[in-house]
């Protein structure tokens, strides 16, 4: 059995999870910012505050996945997004913080609400600016990295990671649309017009211009044309269905479409990094750990993941429906 | 200006957030228990005075449990942050441990945390009871996996080092490594402790202001039982777990009592404070008990007593750090212990609630425990330096290719950022103190929100409109 590939997919399940559930909470944090009333922001963060932290647990089953089955690419990736990944960390759990404050502090709430949408929107970005550092290729040497840490603050990163951001937010309005009121609904319909047109033209530049600077891209859409065009076809063909609105008439839709951009966006990348784990550089059986390591790990996430599925998918269960105008707590 | 040196900042770092982290975490595993055991005794008993103190505690567990999820993700990612090379050598070894740390702890908290908090009208008592118990469960598991990372890290064995990582060979011995079965009962009652000191201190208070007369008793005699009991325990634990140290870390040991010289004096004195001249290896200062040294250490009235001159210059960790670390833990055990000899003797005379003086060391004594855990990790973490990874891999060598002026930006970030978390839970749990237990109800709100943590507003509302 092919060990460190079986432990790459459980760790491509965890990151994909991770950005789908996460990234519409994000999404709605980012959301806030632009919204004025301070009872709309509330019934928006209701929407969301029954599943949200057990959402980033995905962040660290992600990462600690990473730690014991490609100790070495983790040994490289972590010190080359040193930046985005403490930002990240601690904005989430300012985030976290921020979530519960704003309802403590009734007299700043605004203000919490303020850092909630920050926090949520510079923790999307600082994804973003890692998912381009990979496409963008880190320098390594040997099985160390020989960059800088400043390396990710490129074009290619920063185009990614406002790319990102108007993902999450078309996860977040596409959210919204299927759990919140009528006068959110509203709201969130304009917001995902604009986030979805941004977010193809985006995604189309990014596409163009990662092929332009990294030959690994390059390379990658001719050996693999004709599934990386398909998913560009795809994604322009949902990106833009979302943006004219075709798909409003059933509320679930939105979001539904919104996923499955992601999974395009995240199939393409997986396309072109396969089978490397630091992409163009490493593969994941020179990066992986002894097979002792990978079979003591994939034993125990195959018993206990099927369980804190179950777990979950039994939490939006439980909150299924619109959310109630005055919150879960009724 | 001071040059800044990128290996002492990723160590300022990594010690700055994991021992921030670690409070909450010994705050969570002594409460859960506790909490257990008055649930239990509630059901047993019928008497509502336990539910009240179920009550009360509940909601400085789990705010303490916030807080330690929150700042326990940071470290899953800060082994590869600042310590790259570790991460690589030693990832096959202990990454598989925190994997199922992770995974057994949060599938426990996942389910049932949400019903500890919010559950109790919904599941009925004896299923809350349970939830209680997993919950404390988990938390023991998640000490468990933790505590085997980190003893594999001072007394590795069952995997070698081979091509620039280590090749597990036993699973059985990297878990069950020498120090893990000293360590991890070490570990987990110095949180028991450190539970019990709070409770106990946290009665004391109300008693001397003469409010929440009952739940004071009853608090104060709860907490300074299992204190006694437990810190008899402890130092019996600690002792062992010194004989075992001796034998695998002699260098952390010698630094530990203050001694420089091959062989001490005859007969050794037993140092308290001193000030070490690590450069010239000797003691600028030294200040202790005549003979006491011989006695403790080797057991007889004229022993000597072997220094940190026995390990070369470089393999030395800095005497100043484990010997304070050590003292302060063992001075605070020392007081702890007088402090449970007292409640004994106080209980037989009658006079548990009435003693003033007591009552007063009580409440000082509240973060005891607290204090005594973080110097006991000093003890441990600076006593294993110059190594990482004992005998393997040194800190040095293991730090990440990331500048110091990055390092800098990213630990003055941290230092914010967790002042305004520990300035939150200091000032929800003062106010849940100075309310007092009777304001409260037994759940939470239910919102689903496992992190509700921080969220004693559910409960203020409660009071506002229950009232």
């Amino acid at each position: 059995m092919d060990l460190p590939l079986l432990s790459a997919c459980f760790a491509a399940f965890a990151i994909t999870l991770y950005v789908l559930l996460d990234g519409f909470d994000l999404g709605v944090g980012v959301l806030l910012l632009f919204q004025k009333s301070d009872v709309a922001r509330n019934h928006m963060i209701d929407s969301i505050t029954p599943t949200w932290d057990g959402n980033e647990t995905w962040l660290v089953m992600a990462g600690i996945t990473l730690f014991t089955a490609f100790p070495i690419a983790y040994g490289i990736i972590m010190p080359a997004f040193y930046i985005p990944i403490i930002v990240m960390l601690l904005s989430l759990g300012l985030r976290g913080v921020s979530f519960e404050f704003r309802v403590q502090m009734k007299k700043l709430k605004h203000r919490w609400d303020f850092v909630f949408g920050v926090a949520s929107l510079i923790a999307s970005l600082m994804q973003g600016l890692i998912v381009g550092g990979l496409l963008q290729g880190v320098q390594i040497e040997g099985q160390r990295f020989s960059g800088h840490v400043t390396d990710v603050f490129h074009t290619l990163p920063l185009v990614t990671s406002v790319a990102l951001v108007f993902g999450y937010a078309v996860l977040g309005s596409g959210w919204l649309i299927f759990k919140a009121n009528i006068v959110i609904q509203k709201f969130a319909r304009g917001c995902i017009r604009v986030a979805s047109i941004r977010l193809t033209v985006l995604f189309c530049v990014g596409c163009a211009y990662a092929a332009s600077v990294q030959p690994g891209v390059h390379s990658a859409w001719i050996v693999h044309a004709i599934p990386l065009s398909a998913i560009l076809i795809l994604f322009i063909l949902v990106g833009g269905g979302v943006a004219t609105g075709t798909s409003f008439g059933v509320s679930v839709l939105p979001f539904t479409f919104g996923l499955l951009l992601f999974l395009l966006g995240i199939s393409g990348l997986s396309l072109i990094f396969f089978p490397n784990i630091i992409p163009f550089r490493m593969s994941l059986w020179d990066a992986a750990s002894s097979p002792a390591s990978q079979r003591f790990l994939l034993t125990g996430a195959s018993l206990v993941t099927p369980m804190v599925l179950a777990y979950s998918a039994f939490a939006y269960w439980v909150f299924r429906g619109r959310t109630p105008e005055k919150g879960w707590e009724q | 200006m001071m040059k800044l040196d990128a290996a002492i900042l990723a160590r300022t770092q990594f010690a700055f957030t994991v021992s921030f982290h670690i409070i909450f975490p010994t705050i969570s595993i002594g409460l859960a228990s506790f909490l257990a055991i008055m649930e239990g005794l509630w059901l047993k008993t019928r008497d509502a005075i336990y539910l009240e103190i179920y009550r009360f505690w509940l909601n400085i567990f789990a705010m303490a449990f916030g807080v330690g999820v929150v700042t326990g993700l940071v470290l899953s990612f800060e082994f590869g942050l600042g310590f790259a090379r570790f991460a690589q050598i030693a990832g096959p070894a202990i990454g598989p441990l925190i994997a199922y740390e992770v995974l057994t702890s949060f599938f426990l908290e996942a389910g049932f945390l949400g019903i500890m908090l919010f559950g109790f009208d919904r599941v009925g008592p004896r299923l809350h009871f349970a939830a209680t118990c997993l919950v404390a469960t988990g938390t023991l598991f998640s000490a468990s996996w933790i505590l085997a990372a980190n003893s594999w890290m001072q007394t590795p064995t069952g995997a070698v080092y081979q091509d620039g990582h280590m090749v597990v060979t036993s699973w059985l011995h990297v878990i069950v490594n020498p120090s893990w079965l000293y360590r991890l009962p070490h570990m987990i009652s110095a949180a028991y402790l450190t539970a019990s000191f709070l409770v106990a201190g946290v009665g004391a208070h109300y008693l001397l202001r003469a409010k929440h007369l009952a739940f004071a008793r009853k608090s104060v005699a709860l907490g300074t039982a299992f204190a006694s009991v437990l810190i008899a325990g402890q130092i019996f634990i600690g002792d062992m777990l010194y004989g075992t140290m001796l034998k695998h870390q002699p260098a952390k040991m010698q630094a530990a009592e203050g001694f420089w010289e091959k062989e001490s004096a005859s007969p050794a004195p037993y140092y308290w404070i001193i000030v070490p001249d690590q450069k010239n290896q000797r003691n600028r200062f030294a200040w202790g008990t005549p003979y006491l040294g011989s006695i403790w250490l080797t057991h007889s009235l004229h022993g000597r007593e072997e220094g940190l001159k026995n390990t070369p210059t470089n393999l030395q960790p800095i005497m100043g750090m484990t010997f304070y670390g050590f003292r302060i833990m063992y001075c605070l055990a020392i007081v702890m212990f007088g402090v449970g000899g007292s409640s004994v003797w106080l209980r037989w005379k009658g006079r548990l609630f009435e003693s003033r003086w007591f009552l007063r060391t009580l409440v000082l004594m509240t973060p005891s425990g607290i204090v005594a855990t973080l110097a006991g990790w000093y003890l441990a973490e600076t006593g294993r330096q110059p190594w990482v990874i004992y005998g393997i891999l040194k800190t040095v060598d293991a730090i990440s290719p990331v500048p110091a002026k990055a390092l800098l930006s990213t630990l003055i970030g941290f230092v914010c950022i967790y002042m305004v978390f520990m300035a939150a839970f200091l000032f929800f749990t003062l106010r849940l103190i100075r309310r007092g237990p009777q304001q409260l109800t037994l759940n939470a709100e239910a919102s689903g929100s496992l992190k509700n943590a921080l969220r004693p507003h559910l409960l203020d509302k409660r009071v506002f409109e229950g009232r």
